[in-house]
């Protein structure tokens, strides 16, 4: 399915501590090239290039050329998602706990 | 009772024995009972071998008739204190096929328990550990880039 795909992504995407970091530095929502996303994590450059290659095939990011420069932008539509889904499950839990401390209570010596 | 964050977790301290918190995971027919997300949302067990390497299937029956069905196998069954198992749901459902897992744990609590529930989309072998970890790190970031 084309959701669970794109939702796989994204969590494959965040599951880096770099990638997320990368996401936190964009999060502001203005364009970084790659060079200057690099001189500020301190990492080689290939790597973080990498990482955001990664990024982008995610969908998480877009990038821009603009000449000699390559530009990065956050995409926050693919997080809307995965935090639905996140949501979806703890809303499902702390539902079924609350029906399992009734359970409990109602029958205490229920085995 | 949650964490607080965008994470899958739930935690609640239950006045009841790690053994009897356990049992309710255990038993088909107290399943049945409480794991649904409201009494309004009927859950019919259709298949229930709790055992690692068994598998469950449940459908769950909305008030407006539209069944979702899920899916997994148990991977870790450790009485009374874990229990891991997948959770995968079934098509028509925008998130069905995502593969996720679910680890129970228990811990005594004075005279009750403490449970967290914790579902992640992570769960491959040996790696579910790390995965964890970075899984809530990734929740963490999630909540900053969204409230931002």
């Amino acid at each position: 399915m084309q959701s669970a795909t794109q939702l796989d992504r994204t969590f494959h995407a965040l599951a880096d501590g770099t990638r997320r970091s990368l996401i936190h530095a964009l999060s502001r929502g203005q364009a970084r090239s790659a060079g200057d996303l690099g001189r500020s994590f301190r990492s080689a450059q290939p790597t973080i290039s990498k990482h955001l290659k990664v990024l982008e095939t995610a969908g998480l990011v877009e990038r821009t050329v603009d000449g000699r420069f390559h530009k990065f932008r956050l995409r926050q539509q693919p997080l809307g998602k995965a935090a639905d889904w996140i949501e979806r499950h703890r809303a499902f839990w702390t539902g079924a706990v609350d029906q399992l401390e009734q359970l409990l209570s109602a029958e205490p010596r229920n085995e | 009772m949650t964490s607080g964050t965008t994470s899958a977790e739930v935690r609640r301290r239950l006045a009841a024995a790690p053994e009897r918190v356990f049992a309710a995971f255990a038993d088909a027919a107290l399943v049945a009972r409480w794991l649904t997300p409201s009494p309004d949302i009927r859950l019919t067990v259709l298949q229930f071998d709790f055992r690692e390497g068994g598998s469950y299937r449940f459908a769950y029956t909305l008030p407006d008739g539209v069944v979702m069905r899920v899916g997994g196998t148990y991977r870790t069954i450790a009485r009374p204190s874990h229990i891991v198992f997948t959770w995968v749901i079934e098509p028509p459902d925008e998130h069905a096929g995502i593969e996720s897992e679910v680890a129970v744990a228990i811990e005594p609590d004075g005279a009750g328990a403490q449970l967290v529930i914790r579902h992640s989309r992570w769960g491959r072998g040996d790696a579910v550990e790390r995965h964890a970890e970075g899984w809530r790190g990734a929740l963490d970031q999630l909540a900053t880039v969204l409230a931002g």
